[in-house]
């Protein structure tokens, strides 16, 4: 089967805003994807008017995906951090409803890059109220129609959630059924045992998927079992959103946490364009199966 | 034939006694060590080696904030090779072979100077370290990190560069499977181009536990090593999923990392070994 093919904006510009719309969504449909993924690094630059008009001009769909930075943190120990968390989330809820993204993804749990040594106890809590502000803003969603994927990170960008295990305890937590996964395979290569036991074991659960090679460069030109991730998507029926995910050298808002210190491609251009190539070649061997 | 040796960090505040038993049980020929000299007795540790029939096989050097090879504090980078001369100095007296070498503060991931300066720094470093190693019969492996623990030497291809730089014939590089699955397109190829210089190798899978728990295929690996004519030591260090490993393995611990993982790592590569040689 194929699945809508995206790039993110963070190959594009960071922060993404208005302006980079249309010259952005005009490029990434000459590379062929089917949508663009839009990063939400500062909200105030980025509105829906001038975003379904590039959509609307270039025939791409529109996603959207939260940045999470120090001053969005759904789990903060102070109530005032995480009002400041959930408030963002809304943020992009209500553009997502607006541009007609499916989803809001991303790692919303937490303030990408917090990594710290917590007791069992403080561990919990921090859970609790992720589960408790994700199922506010997941209120929310589902009033816009709207579903939250939560992006399991590696163990050093969280230490919330890790693993597809750990990210259905999470949306269980929340007991809402617009609460899913984003599975990502740069984070699954380092913390899953097996790729495609992960994907099954997630199943319904997958609202979104994002790829990247085990170094964050272009997928098919590493190490990542990507026949095998591919087939077991196939096998649970997913047939959302493939987006391509990496970073360029400038990303704001989530620097330190993403702790890309070289280009893992010749330019963000060549990568978005051999990724494109790889994945089509991937769904054309399958087809072919 | 390789010889096999496990990091004792992944034992946390075990007695070192308690962990050379261990590796004694599981079929180990050697203890690698965490280097902090000053809290070892080496006599104490020879006795426990000999009770054992193991010898020591290598010192991991623990960079910290005081401790940095490229700090723009002068005062810390000589602390900092004052300390990994100190571990060659130990592994002599425990009769290890190899001492590990990272140019920055484990976790440091902004640099405090341009790069061709802490290079240069990291350069000069090794050489001291190398000719100081190399006067005592011990090696000084340049190990990887990746991207999240260190800016400065992240893939193999660096460390080669680097060593080939540095030019002392007993300064190497290392390969540690779990750095390299997040950096390297291709870990069995990056070995072959490490070739001669290999020097030391950490072998733990995707998810830095034993080999086998996580997606990792060893066999084109193991066949890298072997065919560069390596004839080092085989050690594993293992640790837990956190970004704090040393606060995990000092507090509650890990205990899956004393006596499963220990007999799991060694089971699993003598396995792949076996096979290799039975396919050739």
């Amino acid at each position: 089967m194929t699945r809508p093919l995206g790039l993110s904006t963070f190959l594009l510009a960071s922060p993404f805003s208005d302006d980079a719309a249309r010259p952005a969504f005009e490029q990434v449909a000459a590379l062929g994807y089917d949508l663009v993924e839009v990063c939400v690094e500062d909200p105030g630059r980025l509105s829906a008017p001038a975003l379904t008009e590039a959509a609307r001009e270039t025939g791409l769909a529109v996603g959207v995906c939260g940045a999470f930075g120090p001053e969005r943190d759904l789990s903060h120990d102070d109530p005032g951090r995480r009002r400041q968390g959930v408030d963002y989330l809304r943020d992009c809820i209500d553009l997502a409803a607006a541009v007609g993204s499916p989803h809001v993804a991303g790692p919303m749990y937490a303030t990408t890059g917090k990594a710290r040594m917590l007791g069992p106890d403080e561990r919990a809590q921090q859970f609790r109220w992720a589960a408790e502000s994700i199922r506010e803003a997941a209120d929310h969603a589902g009033e816009c129609g709207v579903t939250l994927a939560i992006e399991p990170l590696n163990r050093f960008e969280t230490d919330l959630v890790n693993t597809v295990e750990r990210g259905l305890e999470l949306c269980a937590a929340t007991g809402r059924d617009n609460v899913g996964l984003l599975l990502d395979t740069f984070h699954m290569n380092i913390e899953e045992k097996h790729l495609a036991d992960a994907v099954r074991l997630a199943g319904d659960r997958v609202f979104h998927v994002q790829v990247a090679e085990n170094d964050r460069g272009t997928p098919g030109s590493g190490h990542v079992p990507w026949a095998e991730f591919f087939g077991a998507l196939d096998e649970i029926g997913y047939h959302g959103q493939v987006v391509v995910e990496s970073f360029l050298p400038t990303v704001a808002e989530i620097a330190r946490a993403v702790s890309l210190w070289r280009p893992v491609a010749d330019s963000p251009q060549a990568l978005a364009r051999d990724a494109i190539a790889f994945l089509r070649s991937v769904d054309d061997s399958r087809d072919r199966s | 034939m390789f010889r096999y040796t496990y990091n004792t960090l992944a034992y946390g505040r075990e007695p070192l006694a308690e962990g050379i038993a261990r590796l004694a049980r599981y079929g180990y020929d050697g203890v690698e060590l965490v280097g902090e000299p000053a809290e070892q007795d080496v006599g104490q540790i020879r006795a426990a080696l000999h009770r054992h029939g193991l010898v020591a096989s290598s010192i991991i050097s623990i960079f910290t904030p005081e401790r940095d090879i490229v700090s723009t504090d002068p005062a810390v980078r000589r602390r900092a090779v004052d300390y990994v001369r100190g571990n060659v100095d130990h592994a002599a007296a425990l009769g290890a072979e190899v001492v590990t070498f990272t140019p920055t503060a484990c976790m440091k991931i902004v640099p405090g100077a341009e790069r061709a300066r802490e290079w240069q720094w990291a350069v000069e470093a090794a050489r001291e370290v190398g000719d100081h190693a190399g006067e005592c019969g011990v090696r000084i492996a340049v190990e990887p990190w990746n991207r999240y623990e260190t800016y400065l030497i992240n893939r193999m291809d660096q460390a080669v560069a680097f060593v080939d730089e540095v030019a002392r014939p007993s300064v190497g590089v290392m390969a540690d499977t779990f750095h390299m699955a997040i950096e390297e397109p291709d870990i069995a190829a990056a070995i072959r181009r490490a070739g001669a210089r290999l020097t030391h190798v950490h072998l733990a899978d995707s998810n830095r536990a034993a080999p086998g728990y996580g997606h990792i295929d060893f066999g084109p690996i193991l066949a890298a090593i072997t065919d560069v004519g390596y004839d080092g030591w085989i050690s594993y260090e293992l640790l837990p999923a956190a970004g704090d490993v040393w606060g995990v393995l000092s507090g509650a611990g890990a205990p899956e990392f004393g006596d499963a993982y220990t007999e799991a790592a060694i089971t699993h590569t003598k396995k792949i070994v076996s096979d290799l040689r039975t396919v050739r």
